[in-house]
């Protein structure tokens, strides 16, 4: 098969916008007011096994048991961290539509007193200067808009503290 | 209990490339199925019944199954469902192909998995198939999740570079062997691995696998069809899929919980005792070269923390007792929607014996896995005889 030339390529361009409007759910839509008013991060606690949910979620998946406004528990903006990478590779940014600029730290940590993890960006680029272990703090935005990245742009390392400190 | 026995009589695939320019996706998909139909001889009629899927926004067309199930596959006035389950997709189709012939709905039916993802941003695919406002935001593709697994996998059981880059040497250049395989390398290097760029540490470029356009299809037919078909079909001895939370998570993201679980019940129905011995070959769902090695272990193919020494002592080599992906794997070849049913064509590839250039002598028993973003496992087992 030949290679045509961009010349001879048959094109046709146009755009499409594609809105969506998506209805969160009750916990989720108490998390980020309690996020944007009052710089906490909630997640949410099944009544029946105690397991703590983070991001907060209407349902246990072992249970299948309803949690609601009243299963919200505080998590400390703090964790210990399980995982790492620094990611140097041009991904578009769900949120600009841009390229997100790289490279970029990411990492996977539990929040103090969760039983699921979060992933989210950290502020180191360098993996030899991060280990597991480490203790993460998160980093708020000065002005907080009720949205996870924008209100906590990345976790930053703790340098001087280890997880049983 | 199923009621029929149940046997893959027919595979197509088409030649994995970077981008099909010459064909629009029914085209492509046409390839596929006429290939299983000459294979398996048989007419558009006689299929009964056709399963169909992708993951729908890599191509941003939502009704694949509508246009692609009729114009490229014999779908008029047959029942044509369609199954998207991300990077399952291929095995979650092969696995639906068995529940509608071994239940004894129909007789014989045509599954195809195809994707032609070059033809949209990869990136904008792949987040569609994460919480918008949970998941998305910080998402960078599969990769990051991906390179968060593998650093952990190799801080917990000192895992190197370098038996992960023995992975990706091994599957290329196996995949040299494979006339579909996109990435063929037949003179593939560990330093070639080793030299590329990391770009997300700890993954290196070329321990990760490429972006394929191209389509798979697979005809099955019950114990009383195959016989009036071909005397050299791959029957299946075991089915069974683990699903997983959420979110990626909810739960440790390596170790693949879901393969432990899966592989322990599919070897149970299967009357497999020691995977090494009691399996001949085995295709399984790497999109790393790290994930090979954790996979091993998950699969029971050696203890946790082994897959590199299982690597090193050559066991998953071509020349080995277990082969892993002598297809090249998912490394070398990776059209999602097709992926994990490739790996079932291949593992009845080699239970048919018509493996050529990359057939494993004797093979009696294969296992086909499939995997994706969703961390869910889904495992075949077939073999050259019916189960007993």
């Amino acid at each position: 098969m030949s290679r045509k030339k961009k010349g001879d390529i048959f094109e046709i361009k146009w755009k499409t916008n594609l809105p969506y409007r998506w209805s969160i759910g009750k916990l989720a839509v108490k998390f980020f007011e309690e996020l944007k008013e009052n710089k906490k991060i909630l997640g949410s606690k099944c009544p029946k096994c105690k397991k703590v949910h983070f991001p907060p979620r209407a349902v246990c998946a072992e249970c299948l048991v309803k949690m609601t406004l009243d299963d919200m528990v505080e998590l400390p903006p703090r964790g210990t961290l399980e995982g790492f990478t620094v990611v140097n590779y041009p991904f578009t940014d769900p949120s600009t539509g841009g390229i997100r600029p790289f490279p970029y730290g990411y990492a996977i940590f539990k929040l103090d007193g969760a039983d699921t993890y979060t992933m989210h960006f950290v502020n180191e680029t360098d993996a030899s200067k991060m280990k597991i272990g480490q203790r993460v703090e998160a980093v708020f935005n000065d002005e907080l808009v009720g949205d996870l990245v924008a209100d906590i742009p990345y976790f930053r390392i703790v340098e001087d503290e280890k997880e049983g400190d | 209990m199923t009621k029929h026995q149940t046997a893959i009589v027919g595979i197509g695939q088409t030649k994995f490339r970077s981008k099909r320019r010459d064909v629009n996706i029914p085209e492509m998909i046409y390839e596929a199925v006429r290939m299983a139909l000459d294979d398996a001889q048989l007419e558009p009629k006689d299929i009964d019944a056709i399963l169909i899927g992708n993951m729908d926004h890599f191509e941003g067309i939502n009704f694949s199954e509508m246009w692609t199930g009729i114009d490229a596959a014999p779908g008029y006035l047959k029942p044509v469902v369609k199954v998207a389950t991300g990077g399952t997709t291929g095995s979650s189709l092969a696995i639906c192909g068995y529940h509608n012939v071994a239940s004894g709905i129909y007789d014989k039916v045509l599954v195809i998995g195809w994707e032609k993802l070059n033809e949209g941003g990869a990136t904008t695919g792949i987040i569609t198939a994460f919480d918008p406002v949970w998941e998305r935001p910080s998402l960078a593709g599969a990769l990051g999740p991906l390179a968060l697994m593998a650093g952990m996998y190799s801080a917990k059981y000192g895992i190197t570079p370098e038996q992960a880059a023995k992975v990706t040497v091994k599957n290329r250049s196996n995949a040299a062997n494979n006339p579909f395989a996109h990435l063929q390398m037949p003179d593939i290097t560990i330093d070639y691995v080793m030299s590329s760029q990391v770009i997300s540490y700890p993954l290196r470029l070329h321990d990760c696998c490429p972006q394929s356009e191209g389509a798979c299809a697979l005809i099955y037919a019950n114990e009383t069809e195959v016989k009036k078909i071909t005397d050299n079909p791959a029957w299946f001895h075991a089915v069974e899929t683990a699903h997983y939370y959420t979110f990626g998570t909810d739960d440790k993201m390596y170790d693949l919980p879901t393969a432990t679980i899966a592989s322990k019940k599919a070897y149970k129905k299967a009357g497999i005792k020691d995977p090494i011995n009691d399996l001949d070959v085995a295709e399984i769902y790497e999109p790393t070269s790290w994930s090979e090695l954790s996979w091993t272990e998950a699969l029971g193919f050696c203890k946790p923390g082994e897959g590199g020494k299982l690597l090193d002592e050559g066991i998953t080599q071509m020349s080995g007792e277990l082969p892993v992906n002598p297809s090249g794997g998912v490394l070398s070849t990776n059209p999602i929607g097709a992926t994990a049913m490739v790996r079932v064509a291949e593992a009845a590839t080699q239970i048919m014996d018509r493996g050529e250039k990359r057939q494993v002598p004797d093979v009696e028993r294969a296992l086909a896995m499939g995997f994706g973003g969703s961390l869910w496992t889904e495992l075949m087992i077939l073999g050259k005889e019916p189960m007993r």
